[in-house]
């Protein structure tokens, strides 16, 4: 369960405030497959990246399981993200000198898995990827590498899947490989997964989207299935 | 190990891997600190076993009796005895002799003369050690006489060095005349075991048998020369107790009784000050290698600002991410370090050659010195890597606390904050550490603490000893700080200038002074070389030119030593004929040691272990006490002495008791005031004086000056030699000596001009060895130079395309590159040299108490070759980028 109440998020750019995100209020279900929709700017991004913890709010709260995960230092946060949070970019980011399998291996490794690369090689496999273990991020396409990202954010089958336009960079066709894959382990795992994107289609197939514009909800509908 | 340290040695191995090109200049940094840091220390091990292995041959003997004069009865008694106890003495006399072609077939022109270092030896020498000549005939038979045409009643053999030759343009086989008596030169010496390994040499040698010598008679009462008795012990004598038996019964002798135990500090005391301080400026090159280090890692990270907070965002804390970097930089810290280590073991075999050119004599090949590795190599090796190491975790810690502010969220920030934006404000920097003090960054305060400690730990371990160490750290921290004082404030003296007109000069001056272009660590590592460097410089040019130019327009050319008393009428009229002016009559002068003061005997032996800092004033003490005085008897007080105590004689005063006037020095180093006593010891001759007064000397105005000065009368009935000096035209020189040496064999011309060429020679040397080991800074400072200008290539390489793109040309381009690397060039080139004029000022003030004065040659050309060397650099970094083409890059943005 994640509890959102009441976040507010400002920056500054150039001396000026800009109002991100502006007393958001949600709660996401276990186990839920939810939508983040709204216009460029609309702060989507930036909540999806305050629940992984990438950052603090302005004020407001975040409680995951019970963890008002806002209270923790880098460092607890960086742990807890460890065991219970899965992270897909839009742009991937693979780190660029490590092959595939190593990617995956990396928060197996963190976690101080002992056979890190043996999971991680079953883990592309289950990808599509059994080809491609030991090339490296630049020798790979965008799909493939969308998929090791994927492979890697689900490397600890974290409880909760977050994806930042997961198929945004991607073809449509490469697309819905993408979004089976998370459908996927959504189905085998029961993961929580909580996607922002452009694409109504892409939306439409999750249980609940959520609208978002100038920083606040603007709806917030439960899809029918 | 736990798991997360596993993670982190992974992630840094595989970083590394990918990254290893990034790390070029990363290894080269360390590596040139380490290799110049392991050869000098290689050097000063093979030179220390050296020495121990032939420390017998160096002195000639076990134990070695020296007398300054002819032996006395005691002198002949006790060396009997020696002999009855199985002992074998080999008498060795050394002195400095005039050698002339006069009288002999050579000599029919006109004669040719030259001042030499004449040795006689007995059968049976060296008992140590190995003299090696050409021919490889037995040595006896080399010397010994032979009659043939031209030599009445007989020649004797001589063996030279290759220099005299030279230098009298002669073969072996021709005739030479010393003293009284002609020689034939039988062969060549190549390697002498026991010359002594003095800086200055007046000449070369020459060596003959004592019969030889005998027959040149040149060795008459008071003549100087030095009488050595080499002593080789049967393995029933220890060498300690025969030691101290030979003191107390040579005492009254005045013998220096050594044993090879003691002999060879000197030389290894010259050699190991030699390689502390070449070490000192190896560590130098080593940490301006470090900021090499600190710009690569910074500017590595910069690159991996992302990846980091991948990391960060895959679970890792920073602990984790700090550890697999500074991981990975000591890996490569490792790397480097054997890569020095290679560097160390190939330029150690060609660092002795450079030295070996120090000393007349190759004192190096003299002692057998080979460049081969033993097991005594290991310890520089392993040091040398551990530098190599901690010089590596030193530097790179401190840009890798700038982990800690990398957030996951950088990723999304670009477009608010910017990742470049947000790497800046962490830059190496003074302001850095300010900021770090002021908010109290507890890590940042601890991580300088530890630096600093740290550098000071290693400048310690490298110099050996806790002051010279912490005076260096010290000097080098105030340099520093002063660079990047100067840097900083020549930068916004930069940014607040007019903007230029011309778009080359705007482009360059924007490459200096943008966030990010770690000018500051470049100006500081280039400085720093630059600093050392012209410090050498200045310094040596300062002496030379104290000695050369402050050599007064009447100083004497020659000065003619061992004028026998009947010789020294005939001598002044001889060289009043020579030069057509009244010369003044020779200064009788007669050699002395003292042998009490106020009552209390001297003790003659001076301790030998006493060589550290602490007892250095016990040292000179002990110089002033055991060193030979020349004394003399003057009427008149000397030209340029001053009395600062007491008074000089009256004219025609009577003296009841012999006065002495002491020297200034002399006096305070021995403790000695108006009324002390005095008793001083003319070949075994006491002579009691009372100091009636204290002397100020101009040692510097060439003159023969004297420690001591008795009253007229005190040595009536000494054997007294005469000294004399004159002064001729250049053009003179010749042919006056060549007349000395004719009329007056035995009389000794030293040429003052040869003395201080000789004097200019040595400091050469002695600053070219210096200055090798000073380039690998400035190797240092260009390689942190070219670690820079790669860190910023790509930036360099869009920007040029674009500006291609917009219509500029390739010239263009490359003369705003141009402008920029001279504007670097000129402020740390700038900064550089007038930190060494600091330096060199300090070093001549406090250390030498020599006037310091600007050489602006010197300044001038430091700052032009500093130019030279960033222009160089920076387009050998960067000359690449200008033939890219705009599409080829641009498509891949």
């Amino acid at each position: 369960m994640i509890a959102i109440n009441n976040v507010t998020m400002r920056l500054t750019a150039g001396g000026h405030a800009i109002s991100i995100l502006d007393e958001i209020t949600l709660a996401i279900e276990e186990k839920q497959r939810v939508a983040i929709v709204g216009p460029s700017g609309s702060g989507k991004s930036t909540l999806l990246g305050l629940i992984a913890g990438l950052d603090r709010p302005t004020s407001g709260s975040i409680v995951i399981d019970g963890t008002d995960i806002t209270k923790l230092s880098e460092n607890e946060m960086a742990r807890y993200r460890r065991r219970k949070i899965g992270y897909i970019f839009q742009s991937f980011h693979l780190i660029p000198t490590l092959t595939a399998v190593e990617n995956v291996a990396v928060p197996l490794e963190l976690a101080g898995d002992a056979d890190a690369r043996k999971q991680a090689r079953q883990l592309l496999d289950s990808v599509g990827l059994r080809e491609r273990l030991d090339h490296y991020p630049v020798q790979l396409s965008g799909g493939e590498q969308q998929r090791v990202a994927i492979a890697r954010a689900f490397a600890c089958r974290p409880p909760i899947l977050l994806a930042d336009e997961p198929t945004g960079n991607l073809d449509t066709v490469t697309g819905r490989q993408v979004i089976d894959l998370l459908d996927g382990m959504h189905r085998d795992y029961g993961t929580t997964l909580v996607l922002v994107t452009h694409d109504q289609t892409l939306a439409n197939r999750m249980e609940r989207v959520i609208m978002l514009r100038d920083g606040k909800v603007e709806s917030d509908s439960m899809v029918e299935l | 190990m736990n798991q997360v340290n596993m993670f982190s040695l992974r992630m840094a191995w595989r970083e590394t891997r990918a990254a290893w090109r990034h790390f070029l200049y990363f290894l080269a940094c360390i590596a040139v600190g380490v290799g110049g840091l392991v050869a000098v220390s290689l050097f000063g091990v093979n030179v220390e076993q050296a020495v121990t292995r032939e420390a017998r041959g160096l002195l000639g003997g076990d134990i070695e009796i020296r007398l300054s004069h002819q032996p006395g009865e005691r002198t002949t008694e006790v060396l009997l005895s020696l002999a009855q106890r199985g002992v074998t003495v080999n008498h060795a006399s050394e002195l400095a002799a005039m050698v002339s072609t006069a009288g002999t077939e050579q000599g029919s022109g006109r004669a040719k003369t030259l001042l030499v270092e004449l040795k006689a030896v007995e059968a049976g020498y060296p008992l140590y050690g190995v003299l090696t000549h050409s021919p490889d005939a037995p040595l006896a038979s080399l010397l010994e006489a032979r009659s043939s045409e031209g030599c009445l009643p007989a020649c004797y053999g001589a063996l030279v060095q290759e220099s005299f030759l030279i230098q009298m343009g002669m073969q072996p086989g021709a005739r030479i005349k010393i003293g009284e008596a002609v020689f034939v030169i039988t062969g060549v010496i190549q390697k002498e075991p026991d010359r002594m390994a003095n800086m200055f040499s007046i000449g070369p040698r020459v060596l003959i048998s004592q019969e030889g010598l005998a027959a040149a008679q040149l060795v008459k009462p008071g003549s100087r020369v030095r009488e050595r008795f080499l002593l080789q012990l049967p393995s029933s004598i220890e060498i300690t107790p025969i030691q101290h038996e030979l003191r107390g019964r040579l005492a009254d002798e005045s013998a220096r009784v050594s044993s090879y135990r003691e002999a060879q500090p000197q030389l290894k005391q010259f050699l190991d000050q030699l390689s502390q301080y070449l070490g000192l400026v190896g560590l130098t090159a080593l940490f301006v290698g470090g900021i090499g280090v600190a710009a690569s890692v910074q500017s590595f990270l910069r690159e991996k600002l992302q990846s980091i907070a991948v990391l960060k965002i895959l679970g890792a804390d920073t602990a984790v991410v700090i550890l697999t970097y500074l991981g990975q930089a000591l890996a490569l810290g490792f790397v480097g370090s054997l890569a020095g280590v290679l560097v160390g073991l190939a330029l150690q075999s060609v660092l002795p050659m450079a030295v070996s050119q120090l000393i007349e004599v190759n004192i190096l090949d003299q002692v057998q010195f080979s460049s081969s590795l033993s097991g005594a190599s290991l310890l520089p090796i392993i040091k040398g890597i551990g530098l190599g190491l901690l010089t590596t975790l030193l530097f790179s810690l401190w840009p890798l606390l700038a982990i800690r502010a990398i957030k996951p969220a950088a990723i999304f920030r670009r477009d608010v904050e910017g990742i470049e934006g947000a790497s800046h404000r962490r830059e190496f920097s003074l302001a850095a550490g300010w900021k770090a003090i002021a908010v109290r960054d507890r890590p940042r305060l601890v991580a300088a603490v530890c630096i600093a400690a740290g550098l000071a730990g290693l400048s310690i371990w490298q110099a050996g000893s806790v002051k010279v160490g912490a005076l260096f750290i010290a000097g080098l921290l105030v340099a520093v700080l002063l660079l990047i004082l100067a840097s900083q404030a020549l930068l916004s003296l930069l940014r607040r200038l007019p903007a230029s007109p011309s778009i080359t000069v705007r482009q360059a001056v924007g490459n200096i002074i943008r966030p990010g272009s770690q000018t500051l660590m470049v100006m500081m590592s280039i400085g720093v070389g630059v600093m050392v460097m012209v410090t050498i410089g200045m310094i040596e040019h300062s002496l030379v030119n104290r000695v050369q130019d402050n050599r007064p327009t009447d100083a004497p050319t020659f000065f003619f030593i061992d004028i026998q008393p009947d010789q020294a009428d005939a001598f002044r009229g001889l060289l009043q004929k020579e030069t057509g002016e009244v010369s003044p009559a020779p200064t009788p002068l007669v050699r002395s040691r003292l042998r009490a003061i106020n009552g209390q005997v001297v003790t003659a032996e001076t301790d030998p272990e006493a060589q550290d800092d602490a007892r250095r004033e016990d040292r000179r003490k002990n110089w002033y006490l055991t060193r030979e005085y020349v004394l003399t008897f003057l009427d008149q007080l000397p030209k340029d002495n001053l009395i600062v105590k007491g008074k000089w004689w009256e004219p025609g005063q009577q003296f009841t008791e012999p006065l002495l006037s002491i020297e200034e020095e002399a006096a305070k180093h021995l403790g000695l005031d108006i009324g002390s006593s005095v008793e001083l010891e003319i070949q075994g001759v006491p002579l009691k004086t009372t100091i009636s007064s204290i002397r100020k000397v101009e040692w510097g105005n060439f003159s023969t000056n004297f420690y001591m000065i008795v009253s007229p009368g005190a040595l009536d009935g000494a054997p007294f030699t005469y000294v004399a000096t004159v002064r001729v035209p250049p053009a003179e020189e010749a042919s006056l000596q060549r007349a000395v040496v004719a009329a007056f064999p035995n009389v000794t011309a030293v040429n003052i001009g040869d003395v201080l060429d000789s004097f200019a020679r040595i400091l050469d040397r002695l600053s070219l060895a210096v200055r090798a080991v000073a380039l690998f800074c400035i190797l240092a400072g260009a390689l942190v130079m070219a670690t820079t200008l790669s860190a910023t290539r790509y930036r360099r390489l869009y920007e040029s395309v674009i500006l291609k793109a917009l219509g500029a040309t390739r010239g263009m381009i490359a003369r705003s590159f141009a402008v920029e690397y001279v504007i670097l060039g000129l402020v740390a080139g700038c900064i550089g040299v007038l930190l060494a004029g600091g330096l060199s000022w300090a070093v001549l003030r406090f250390i030498l108490d020599l006037p310091w004065s600007a050489q602006p040659r010197v300044l001038f050309t430091g700052l032009g070759l500093t130019v030279l060397l960033t222009l160089l650099v920076g387009f050998l970094s960067t000359f690449r980028i200008l033939g890219q083409r705009p599409l080829a890059v641009l498509r891949h943005e």
